[in-house]
């Protein structure tokens, strides 16, 4: 794989700049959070309530008066908290098993892969609320839910990636010259499964970032009153007559991130999969 | 030249509908209405949540009832009634000619098994339902007497002032015996009484459709049909308020009822209602045991702030545990202030731990005493933090708060109550006592035991005159207030929004209402 020129393929690629733009500026906000949030994102101010855009509040007030351009600017952080999390509990895990599936086959495999079939069959959103249902709504057992529920999606990846791989002859020369399994998975393996695995995890963020979203919507995720984006939708539905700016932000926020990774991740597939390269 | 004459001929024809269609009651039409979630039981006396009742006194009556806008108690299965001079015997005269929806015949043995089978644990029918309310309401009736076949009399152990008002509501409807023999512990789902309604069918977490009784005693219903449709989501059912897809829409949220106020095609109804929100502090607690601290957290809250923004300006603030409206209300009472500053003295006076997270309940659910439980939690929380009081809002699925709640479970938790016999006892005995704090299953939950205060409410029990009964009471406030097992919250005003299609639509300060009067343009 060479590095330079995924990254000018990526660059050529326009989507996956707009994709890197959007992301840059949700990270941006996230790290200035409290610098940027001219208000206290959870400090009531009831008798300002449900206010339409001005310049004192730009995205307005909920509720209780909190003003939701802080609220948004807060939740950013939440929200790429949990894609990172998340897609961590699921990512390594998953590689890890993945890998074992995949290499040492036979009983191993099928013991792996039958599991990973049995958290496939649910519904990834049911799944995800039968774990918090279990764990206790809050903000760190909906990033475990959204974790797990991802799991079996990596093993399968790095399992098929595996499969090919350990067929092919450098990974075969270097077993028969006595490399141990663990350097094999470790040193010739495990880097040429990665492509597929980033490009994955970085749909996964956009992913993850919306389920956690719908949990929150639910009342299942974050708590009140956290800023998260989903519980913001949640609240601001109530209020889409009369106050459709209430919805509308969170709404576009979590569309941007959303959006962001999307691009980015699709952007990046082009450019890591030698069939789709661009000429 | 077909056309023109056809619409001439319609138009004659419309226009005796136009002219008398707006104030002359017309018979006929079917009334949609929509509401929060679905009835438990239509049985009554097996039901103690608002969406039993609203559906159960359309098909079912009382010996006695509220007037239709008031909270008197006046006749209705029973014509007349007397208490012996000791007070414990109660004679009750019985409407004649009445029947049932199955043709049987009301009389006293109806109205013996009625009561009976909740009464006595011998009673053949006892074993087919769970009682509610004898141990809150009837417990002191300790034997029925059928006179003669119009006549019946209850006899209490002790002389006991609140029965009428509590039989004027719904505890003990009087069902057919036949039905009651025949579904046996179904009879929840297919109550056969004597109401101006009578039961069709019910699509659980649906609707439920009850048609126009024609064999009724009274004045017959005017609407051919009711149906009560489940609408969980209260923008939903603004929406389909405005649509015209139902004729009522209720339990609306403040803010959408200042929405729907501007819209021609809708009518509301405000009553200030029979009812308190609180928030409950969990006197046994080794925490919220010192009243001090209690005292403290009263002060904390801003309830002004809260009525003017989340409940839209359609409440009163509370500092006793019911409202103004019912008779021996306290308004001597000076109601703890806001004033943070204060508060914050007080809890550092009573050593209150400051770091540890403290819990504080919120419904799942919306009442009317709390439209926006969860809104009102978070503005509770931001009050307290500023006091430097850590609160963690705790949500549990309805049955499950309830439940854990009554077992004394929380810190603190938020509730109401809905005074619906408008009589103080209602209130003071039934949630406040040391009788009903014995966890679980406590409506106690302060779980506050005060013997003073015990003691005065069951000597209310036993006064029948209304003067003593009031001083009484009086004093019982007070301690309630010092002692502030609760943060009275409000007392909300209620709310009927409706089609102005319908018309005579009943508002009781309970908004528990019969819908034999109302009805509906064509």
């Amino acid at each position: 794989m060479h590095s330079w020129e995924t990254f000018s393929d990526l660059l050529r690629n326009r989507s996956a700049v707009a994709g890197m733009v959007l992301i840059a500026l949700v990270l941006l906000v996230a790290v200035a959070g409290p610098g940027l949030a001219p208000y206290d994102p959870l400090k009531p101010a009831p008798l300002e309530r449900l206010q339409g855009s001005s310049e004192r509040h730009w995205f307005g007030t909920d509720s209780l008066g909190r003003d939701i351009f802080s609220r948004v600017i807060y939740g950013t952080r939440i929200s790429i908290l949990i894609g990172l999390i998340s897609v961590s509990i699921s990512l390594v895990p998953g590689t890890f098993l993945g890998l074992m599936a995949g290499y040492f086959g036979g009983r191993i495999d099928s013991l792996i892969m039958r599991l990973m079939d049995m958290l496939l069959a649910f519904p990834a959103i049911l799944l995800a609320i039968f774990i918090t249902a279990i764990l206790e709504p809050n903000l760190t057992n909906t990033m475990i839910a959204v974790g797990i529920v991802y799991i079996p999606h990596y093993a399968r990846i790095v399992r098929s990636s595996v499969l090919s791989l350990k067929e092919q002859l450098f990974v075969q020369a270097i077993a028969h010259l006595g490399g141990s399994h663990a350097r094999i998975l470790a040193r010739h393996i495990l880097p040429n499964a990665m492509p597929p695995i980033i490009v994955y995890a970085t749909l996964g963020m956009g992913t993850a970032v919306l389920q956690a979203a719908a949990l929150g919507f639910l009342g299942l995720g974050a708590q009140p009153p956290q800023p998260e984006w989903g519980a913001m939708l949640s609240e601001g539905r109530q209020y889409i007559q009369i106050a459709p700016h209430v919805a509308a932000f969170p709404g576009a926020a979590i569309l941007v991130l959303v959006l962001g990774f999307n691009l980015f991740g699709d952007g990046l597939r082009d450019a890591l999969d030698p069939s789709l390269r661009m000429v | 030249m077909r056309k023109p004459i056809a619409c001439v001929f319609l138009i004659l024809c419309l226009l005796p509908a136009l002219s008398f269609g707006a104030d002359a009651p017309v018979t006929g039409g079917t009334l949609i209405w929509g509401r929060g979630g679905d009835s438990v039981s239509l049985d009554l006396a097996q039901a103690t949540d608002g969406e039993s009742i609203k559906a159960g006194i359309q098909v079912l009556e009382n010996l006695v009832i509220f007037g239709k806008d008031s909270m008197n108690v006046e006749p209705q299965l029973a014509e007349s009634w007397k208490v012996s001079d000791d007070g414990r015997t109660w004679t009750f005269k019985l409407r004649r000619g009445v029947k049932f929806h199955d043709g049987y015949p009301f009389n006293a043995q109806a109205v013996y098994d009625s009561f009976a089978r909740v009464v006595f644990k011998e009673h053949p029918y006892n074993s087919y339902g769970q009682w509610k309310y004898p141990s809150l309401s009837l417990g002191p009736v300790k034997d029925i007497k059928v006179v003669d076949d119009y006549t019946i009399a209850l006899i209490t152990d002790k002389p006991y002032a609140p029965l009428l008002n509590n039989l004027a509501l719904w505890l003990c409807p009087i069902l057919s015996p036949k039905a009651m023999a025949d579904y046996k512990d179904k009879i929840g789902q297919h109550p056969v009484g004597t109401g101006p309604f009578k039961f069709v069918s019910w699509t659980k977490d649906d609707q439920i459709v009850l048609e126009r009784n024609k064999d009724y005693w009274g004045e017959k219903a005017k609407v051919n049909k009711i149906i009560l449709k489940s609408i969980p989501e209260p923008s939903a059912r603004l929406m389909a308020l405005q649509s015209g897809t139902v004729d009522i829409a209720d339990d609306l949220d403040p803010d959408s009822i200042a929405l729907v106020k501007k819209n021609q095609k809708i009518a509301i109804i405000e009553r200030p209602s029979v009812n308190v929100g609180y928030l409950a502090f969990n006197t046994e607690k080794p925490r919220l045991k010192d009243p001090k601290v209690r005292q403290a957290l009263s002060h904390a809250v801003d309830k002004d702030t809260l009525i003017k923004s989340i409940f839209a300006g359609l409440a009163i603030p509370a500092k006793n545990p019911f409202p103004p409206s019912i008779w021996s209300y306290n308004d001597a009472i000076k109601a703890y202030d806001y004033n943070p500053e204060k508060a914050k003295k007080l809890l550092t006076e009573a050593k209150f731990d400051f770091n540890t997270e403290i819990e504080l309940w919120a419904m799942p659910v919306s009442r009317a005493y709390m439209p926006e439980p969860v809104k009102t939690a978070e503005l509770i929380q931001a009050y307290f933090a500023a006091v430097g009081v850590k609160a963690k809002i705790v949500r549990h699925e309805w049955g499950a708060y309830l439940s854990k709640t009554q077992n004394g479970e929380h810190d603190m938790c938020m509730l109401g109550w809905l005074g619906g016999n408008a009589d103080p006892d209602n209130f003071l005995y039934g949630l406040l006592s040391a009788d009903t704090a014995k966890t679980p299953g406590a409506a106690n939950v302060a779980i506050w035991k005060n013997a003073e205060f015990t003691d005065l409410c069951l000597k209310g029990q036993k006064t029948f005159n209304k003067a003593d009964r009031t001083k009484i009471y009086l004093k019982a406030q007070e301690i309630f207030h010092a002692e502030a097992p609760w943060l009275p919250l409000v007392h909300s005003t209620i709310v009927r929004c409706y089609s102005k299609k319908l018309h005579d639509v009943p508002l009781r300060p309970n908004g528990l209402n019969s819908f034999q009067m109302v009805w509906k343009e064509k």
